[in-house]
């Protein structure tokens, strides 16, 4: 019984650690996120199963944080307005070879995240990028300028 | 006949940047999360400096003494506990209250449950369980004695609980179990 609250709860609670650490582990993970998602990951389990290692316990308290998943997963198909509150909304770093320097500070990006994505799409220069952008889930998309 | 597949057609519906890119990004959104976040940040450090002090438990401001009206007894005690986080409460017993030998402290049936006494240091020669609380007899000598109950909460909020040396006045303390 305590389980399937305190797992309910975790649940919530992460969810709304992760949404507001600004910067989130995601498609770009660096050491830095690692470190953040084993250590958060090995704390809230401590909490959800207490004492009770049994497999009941175990296998109950996964079931209802896939649940909530399901049923949070509806609400955002649902209303877009809970999807933006959950998931926030993709954040533009650089326009027309000019950063934004407070959507960047707001999401604790700086120059050498963006270059990193624009490498893995074959990107030499920040010179080539003509947009990036900060996804929902926390990847870094870069659109290449077009060759004139 | 095949199963039909809902449809319905694609919607220009994410806002474009420039005309060209669709990203649905919003500046107004961002300022406001961002407003959020600070706020709720507040809170957790609040939280953090609160919890650090002890006021949710295992901190400098959960851990008091209190002190019988007429001296019989002091209580060390933390009123700030934590559900089924071990804790101790030690009890220190004035001379006066020593007879013959031994000593008798009785001690309200809340500190079975819902504080969920574990252990009690010395062993008493005897307890004897009713008028809602137990009543345990500890061999004595001369000089202050001190007793150790160890704790282990099993029931979030508060808890009253009552103390006394028979014969002497009572002591309530009052114990608050955090999640």
């Amino acid at each position: 019984m305590y389980t399937l609250l305190h797992a309910v709860l975790g649940y919530f609670f992460l969810t709304l650690m992760i949404r507001i650490l600004a910067r989130r582990p995601g498609a770009q993970m660096t050491p830095f996120e690692f470190v953040l998602v084993f250590l958060v990951g090995g704390v809230i389990i401590l909490a959800t199963v207490g004492d009770d290692h049994s497999i009941t316990n175990c296998y109950g308290g996964v079931i209802a944080i896939c649940l909530m998943h399901r049923l949070v997963g509806r609400l955002k198909q649902r209303s877009p307005r809970w999807a933006d509150i959950i998931d926030g909304k993709p954040i533009l770093l650089l326009q027309n070879g000019e950063w934004q320097t407070s959507s960047m500070k707001q999401a604790h990006v700086d120059d050498m995240d963006v270059m990193a994505a624009a490498r893995e799409k074959g990107v030499r220069t920040l010179d080539d990028i003509k947009y990036a952008v900060l996804e929902r889930n926390g990847g870094i998309s870069i659109i290449k300028k077009k060759k004139s | 006949m095949p199963a039909m597949t809902e449809t319905h057609p694609v919607e220009d519906s994410v806002p474009k940047v420039n005309d060209e890119l669709a990203v649905g990004s919003d500046l107004e959104f961002q300022r406001r999360w961002e407003s959020v976040e600070k706020t709720i940040w507040i809170f957790l450090i609040i939280f953090l400096l609160l919890s650090l002090l002890g006021f949710f438990g295992r901190g400098p401001m959960a851990k008091v003494t209190a002190k019988a009206a007429d001296g019989s007894m002091e209580v060390d005690y933390e009123r700030f506990e934590r559900f089924s986080t071990p804790s101790v409460l030690t009890v220190r017993l004035s001379p006066s209250a020593i007879h013959n030998g031994k000593v008798e402290f009785w001690v309200g049936e809340n500190l079975v449950k819902p504080l969920g006494n574990q252990r009690v240091i010395p062993q008493p020669d005897k307890s004897q369980v009713g008028n809602g609380g137990v009543l345990y007899t500890f061999p004595a000598s001369e000089g202050q004695a001190s007793i150790e109950f160890q704790t282990q909460p099993s029931k979030i909020g508060k808890t009253e609980l009552k103390m006394r040396v028979p014969g002497y006045s009572e002591l309530d303390l009052n114990i608050y179990v955090f999640p």
